[in-house]
């Protein structure tokens, strides 16, 4: 029941700030501890207890990741489009980065199916391959 | 000299089956073990990989409709390689938990006097149909890509579906509290 309460309080004061679920999905995984697995989150921790606070988060996140699973391809690159502009980073940059790095890799909650997860690495990879082709089209690069 | 060497290669081979015969059938039929496997199993297939709505994204049409009109040529085969790729390996995952069900099916109807006999062959029946369904849809994916075969899909997860039903029910007598005891115990086991 506590974790409920935890859940609705985290989704009434943060989340909806954050429409996306790209955004919401990031926000979460950056809630977590790499080392331990376990997110922090002190407000929601104070409000209950860490141990409730941790279980919520983790609840948000898997929605979160859900709702994404769910997007269409065209969404999850509206999505990506959107997110950029709000980092405020040249989207070549961030392309860049993004199909280096991966990020998205440890964005994953916990006990997913890797198939599921397989599926939304794959998509990641498609929309940012959608994402550069409309760079490259939208400003040529120059001719050395 | 060469019969030495003919006896010493009958032996060792009469060794070898000895040893592969002792390693498959080290877990004993219906242990707790095959029932722990069975029941990630249906857990995998209902929560994991049979959900309509990831079926449904997977194989999307509308997600090639959209890179088709919008990316280049380069960005359509990857996104056909990518989608492939998935598609396999998401049948070869249905298959694999399929069989591992199966498996305790198989082995547990021996050992179980409350599995319901009719329930069992509709199973057996399910499974063999669904064991030969994967591999025709895996070749048929592999072959002519991901949206290929677009009904047999459906069909194969409905199939897929209703045999984790089918399963479900057979297994219901063994309940929570069961498998709690059974998954602290091969816990146990593994940690010592």
């Amino acid at each position: 029941m506590d974790v409920e309460h935890a859940v609705e309080d985290l989704r009434h004061r943060t989340l909806s700030e954050i429409p996306r679920s790209l955004d919401r999905l990031i926000y979460l995984a950056s809630m977590r501890d790499y080392n331990t697995g376990l997110y922090y989150h002190d407000g929601l921790a104070s409000r209950f207890t860490q141990d409730v606070a941790c279980e919520a988060l983790a609840d948000c996140h898997r929605e979160a990741f859900n709702q994404l699973v769910s997007c269409s391809l065209r969404d999850l690159v509206g999505q990506m489009e959107e997110y950029i502009n709000s980092t405020h980073t040249s989207p070549r940059n961030f392309v860049t980065a993004w199909r280096k790095l991966e990020p998205y890799r440890v964005a994953v909650p916990v006990e997913t199916d890797p198939v599921v997860a397989h599926f939304l690495f794959s998509s990641f990879k498609i929309a940012l391959a959608v994402l550069e082709a409309r760079l490259r089209s939208a400003q040529p690069e120059p001719v050395a | 000299m060469i019969q030495l060497i003919f006896f010493l290669s009958i032996g060792a081979l009469l060794f070898a089956s000895l040893f592969f015969l002792a390693r498959r059938n080290s877990r004993p039929e219906g242990s707790s073990g095959a029932l722990i496997e069975a029941r990630q199993a249906l857990v995998a297939l209902q929560a994991g990989l049979l959900p309509a709505e990831l079926v449904h994204r997977i194989f999307a049409n509308e997600d090639w409709e959209f890179v088709r009109s919008e990316a280049p040529a380069k960005v359509r085969e990857l996104f056909m390689e990518e989608r492939k790729k998935v598609a396999l390996l998401w049948v070869e995952q249905v298959r694999t938990q399929i069989r591992s069900l199966r498996r305790f099916h198989r082995g547990s109807a021996r050992s179980y006097a409350r599995l319901n006999p009719r329930l069992e062959m509709e199973l057996a029946l399910s499974f063999a149909w669904l064991m030969s369904a994967c591999r025709l849809l895996q070749l048929v994916v592999y072959v002519g890509g991901p949206y290929a075969a677009p009904r047999m899909v459906g069909a194969m997860a409905n199939a897929a579906s209703r045999a984790c039903k089918i399963s479900e029910q057979s297994l219901a007598f063994l309940n929570a509290a069961q498998l709690g005891i059974l998954s602290s115990g091969s816990t146990g086991q593994a940690a010592s």
